[in-house]
C-alpha cells in the first residue's frame, strides 16, 4: 500500500519536475503532456492516392509509438497526437493550413505535406514560425535554397533520383552510352534531368537528345519520334506517372526501341503494372526505397517487420509503397531527434535533428548543412514478369537486371 | 525528311482527337451560347464508362464507343432541362459559373466513384500500327481519327439533313424567332447539350486508350477545345475539323522546332491562336457573326 503510493507520488513528481524542464532519473517512466504534431496531406483532389500513402505513413508509426506510451524524454514519456488537414492537393491552400495547424491546434512540430510545391509553401510558414517541419515528400532542392533552418527532408533529392540507373548501367555490358532524356516542365522534373545531364560524362555517356514537355501532357507521341530518330541507348522520363504510361505507350507504337526504359516516378506504384500489363517489364525507375533493401537499423522495426505492420494494418495484399516508408522515415527523425533532445522545446529539437544521423528501415537519415538528406541512396528497381525487383546498389538487391530490353516485337 | 512525315502525320492523328473533343464543344457554344466549362468533365465520363467495360467485361474500346455516347447523351439531357437552362438567358458570367460548378461537381464524383488511381485502356492492338516506309501509324490513333470524322459527319447530316436539325440551327439563329414558329425551345436547348455531351462521350473513349486517365484529366481537353474552336471558327463542322486538324499539326510540329522543347507547344499554339483572331477573328472558317 505504501509503496503503490509512494509509486505515485514518485509519478506525480516526475511529470512536475518534466513539465518543469529538468532532467529526472532512475525510476520507471510516467506519463507526461501529448505532443502534437500537425500535418496538412492531401486527402482530396488529384493527389489524394500520394497523400493517402503519406498519411498511411504517419499513423503506421503513430499506432506503434502510442503502444509504446509515446516519446521519451528525461523519463516521462509523452503520447503522440497527429491533427490532420486536408489541402485538396492545392499547394497554395496548403500554407494556411499549416499556420492554422500551429496557431489555433497549436501544433507543436509538423509532418510535411505531399509534394514539392506544398513542402516548399509550407518551409515558409515554419521558418516565420520557429516550429520544426521533417519532410518527407518534396524531393525538390530548391525548398532547401533559401537557408531555412527549421526545414528537413529524410528522402534523397530530385538530383539523385535517376544517376543511380547510370551507375547501374555503366556495370552492364555491352554498355549503353546515348540517352535521350525527357522530362516535365515543374522545377523536380527539372532537377532530375539536369542531374543527368551533368553527371553522364562521368560514367563515359552522353544525353544526345533532351527535351522537355509540359507537365500532364496527354500527348507524348511527337517527342518519342523525335528521340527515336536520336537512336538512344537509354530512354529517360523525368516526370510523374501518367506520363511514364504515355510514353512507354506511345514508345511501343512507335517502335522506340532501347537498352533501358527508366522512368523516375510511375513504374514504382501498382497502377503503372496495371495500366500496362506486360508491356511494363522491363522498365527501370529509380526509387526512395523498396520492401527488399537490406538496411539494418538500429531502432523501430526491421524492413521485413515494417512491411508485415503495414499489411496487417491497412489489410492489404501489396507491401508498402515507398511514399508510405519515407513518410514513416519522417516521424523517425522526429522521435530520435526529440528523444536526443531531450525537451520539447522547438529550437533544441531542431538543433537535435540537425545533428540526428541513425540508420532506420529506410536507410540513413542524416541531414546536410541546407537540411537535405544526401545521405541515403536511392536504389534501382526494374519490373520483370509483373513483379518489382531491386537491382541496384548490389548489395541491397534481390535481383539481377534483365539487360539489354528486348524489341518491342520480340517480348 | 521521313521524320518530317512522321511528325505530320502524329499531329494529324493528335487533330483527329481534338476534332471529337471540339465538335461538342462548339456545338453548344455556337447553338447554345454556353462556353461548357464541364466539357472535359464529360469527357473523362466517357472515358471511365470505356475503362470500366474494358476492365470489368473486356469489351472493346472502340466497341463501347455507342455506349459513351448513349450514356452521356441522356446525361446531357438531364443536365441541361434540370440545371443550365436556367441561366439560359442569364449573362455569360452566369453561365460561366455554373458550368465551372458542375465541372468541379463531376471531377468529385468520379474522385469519389474512381479514386485517384490512374486507369488505362490497353487493347492487345494497342502497341501495332501501320508501316509506311519509315512512317509508322499507330492503329489505335488511326482509329480515332476514323472515329473523329465519323462524328463529324453524324453531325454535318443531324444539322442539315434532318428537321430537329433545322430546328436546332434556327435555335441558335435567333431563338425568339425559332420559338414563334413553333419549335420547342426547352426540349431543343437539351437535345442539343444532350449531343454535345455525346460526342464528348465518345471523344473520352478515344483518349483512354492512348492516355491514362484520372477524374482531373479532362480540364486540359476543355481548353484545347476552345482553342480550336476559336482557330477553326464557329458555327461549320469543316470549321472544327480545320480547327482540329491546324491545332494538331501546330502543337507536335511546334515541339520539334529545333532548340524548342514541348514546353513551348503550347505557347506556339497559342500564338498562333491570338494571330488568327488579329487577322481572321472569325477563325479559319467561320462564319461572320
Amino acid at each position: 500500500m505504501r509503496g503503490a503510493r509512494l509509486g505515485a507520488f514518485a509519478a506525480g513528481l516526475s511529470v512536475l519536475l518534466a513539465a518543469c524542464g529538468t532532467s529526472n532519473a532512475g525510476t520507471a517512466p510516467s506519463t507526461g503532456s501529448p505532443i502534437i504534431f500537425g500535418a496538412a496531406v492531401s486527402l482530396t483532389g488529384s493527389q489524394s492516392k500520394e497523400g493517402g500513402l503519406t498519411k498511411q505513413g504517419y499513423d503506421l508509426w503513430l499506432d506503434w509509438i502510442n503502444a509504446r506510451g509515446g516519446i521519451l524524454t528525461n523519463n516521462v514519456k509523452h503520447p503522440v497526437q497527429i491533427i490532420y488537414e486536408d489541402d485538396q492537393s492545392n499547394a497554395n491552400l496548403s500554407a494556411t493550413l499549416v499556420e492554422k495547424l500551429i496557431t489555433v491546434e497549436k501544433a507543436q512540430f509538423i509532418l510535411g505535406p505531399y509534394g514539392s510545391s506544398a513542402t516548399a509553401s509550407d518551409a515558409i510558414v515554419v521558418e516565420k514560425d520557429g516550429i520544426p517541419m521533417v519532410e518527407a515528400n518534396g524531393a525538390a532542392q530548391s525548398i532547401f535554397s533559401h537557408g531555412y533552418k527549421y526545414t528537413f527532408g529524410v528522402l534523397s533529392p530530385a538530383n539523385k533520383y535517376l544517376t543511380g540507373v547510370l551507375d547501374m548501367a555503366a556495370t552492364l555490358s555491352p554498355k549503353p552510352t546515348t540517352i535521350a532524356m525527357l522530362s516535365a516542365n515543374d522545377n523536380f522534373s527539372l532537377e532530375v534531368a539536369k542531374a543527368v545531364t551533368d553527371y553522364a560524362p562521368s560514367q563515359g555517356m552522353q544525353v544526345v537528345f533532351n527535351k522537355s514537355y509540359p507537365a500532364a501532357a496527354p500527348d507524348v507521341s511527337g517527342l518519342i519520334s523525335q528521340a527515336k530518330a536520336a537512336n538512344p541507348d537509354i530512354v529517360m522520363n523525368s516526370g510523374h506517372l501518367a506520363e511514364a504510361i504515355a510514353i512507354n505507350k506511345a514508345a511501343k507504337q512507335l517502335g522506340l526501341t532501347a537498352k533501358i526504359f527508366a522512368y523516375s516516378v510511375g513504374p514504382s506504384t501498382p497502377d503503372f503494372i496495371s495500366a500496362l500489363g506486360p508491356d511494363a517489364n522491363y522498365v527501370y525507375d529509380g526509387s526512395q526505397w523498396t520492401p527488399q533493401v537490406k538496411y539494418k537499423p538500429s531502432f523501430y522495426l526491421s524492413v521485413s517487420d515494417y512491411v508485415k505492420a503495414y499489411e496487417a494494418k491497412y489489410n492489404s495484399t501489396e507491401p508498402p509503397d515507398y511514399h508510405v516508408a519515407e513518410s514513416t522515415a519522417g516521424c523517425l527523425a522526429f522521435e530520435k531527434a526529440i528523444e536526443n533532445a531531450g525537451s520539447l522545446d522547438p529550437v533544441k529539437v531542431r538543433d537535435a535533428l540537425a545533428a540526428l544521423d541513425v540508420m532506420t528501415f529506410f536507410g540513413e537519415i542524416k541531414f546536410d548543412s541546407r537540411g537535405i538528406n544526401t545521405f541515403k541512396p536511392m536504389v534501382v528497381e526494374q519490373i520483370q514478369n509483373g513483379t518489382h525487383y531491386t537491382v541496384f546498389p548490389a548489395d541491397v538487391a534481390n535481383g539481377k537486371p534483365q539487360y539489354p530490353t528486348p524489341s518491342w516485337s520480340s517480348r | 525528311m521521313s521524320q518530317f512525315a512522321q511528325q505530320v502525320v502524329l499531329g494529324l492523328l493528335l487533330g483527329g482527337v481534338y476534332i471529337a473533343v471540339a465538335l461538342g464543344f462548339s456545338l453548344v457554344w455556337g447553338i447554345l451560347n454556353i462556353v461548357n466549362l464541364a466539357h472535359g468533365a464529360l469527357v473523362i465520363v466517357g472515358s471511365y464508362i470505356t475503362w470500366d467495360l474494358f476492365a470489368r467485361l473486356h469489351i472493346d474500346p472502340f466497341l463501347s464507343l455507342p455506349i459513351d455516347a448513349l450514356a452521356l447523351f441522356v446525361i446531357g439531357y438531364a443536365l441541361q432541362r434540370g440545371v443550365i437552362n436556367r441561366v439560359i438567358r442569364a449573362p455569360l458570367l452566369f453561365t460561366f459559373l455554373l458550368t465551372f460548378g458542375i465541372n468541379l461537381v463531376i471531377v468529385s464524383l468520379l474522385l469519389l466513384i474512381f479514386t485517384a488511381d490512374f486507369r488505362s485502356v490497353t487493347p492487345s492492338y494497342s502497341g501495332s500500327g501501320l508501316h509506311l516506309g519509315s512512317v509508322i501509324i499507330p492503329y489505335i490513333r488511326l482509329g480515332g481519327l476514323a472515329v473523329a470524322l465519323v462524328l463529324a459527319s453524324v453531325l454535318w447530316a443531324i444539322l442539315n439533313r434532318t428537321r430537329t436539325g433545322a430546328a436546332i440551327l434556327a435555335v441558335g439563329a435567333d431563338r425568339d424567332a425559332a420559338q414563334l414558329v413553333g419549335v420547342d425551345l426547352r426540349h431543343i436547348y437539351a437535345l442539343t447539350f444532350a449531343i454535345g455531351a455525346a460526342f464528348a462521350g465518345v471523344a473520352g473513349g478515344i483518349i483512354s486508350t492512348f492516355q491514362s486517365i484520372t477524374p482531373t484529366a479532362g480540364d486540359p481537353y476543355t481548353l484545347q477545345a476552345f482553342a480550336v474552336v476559336i482557330l477553326g471558327g464557329l458555327g461549320r463542322v469543316s470549321a472544327t475539323i480545320a480547327g482540329g486538324l491546324a491545332f494538331g499539326l501546330i502543337e507536335v510540329l511546334g515541339q520539334s522546332a529545333p532548340g524548342l522543347g514541348a514546353g513551348y507547344a503550347n505557347a506556339i499554339a497559342f500564338v498562333v491562336l491570338v494571330a488568327v483572331l488579329v487577322v481572321r477573328p472569325r477563325g479559319l472558317l467561320g462564319r461572320l457573326a
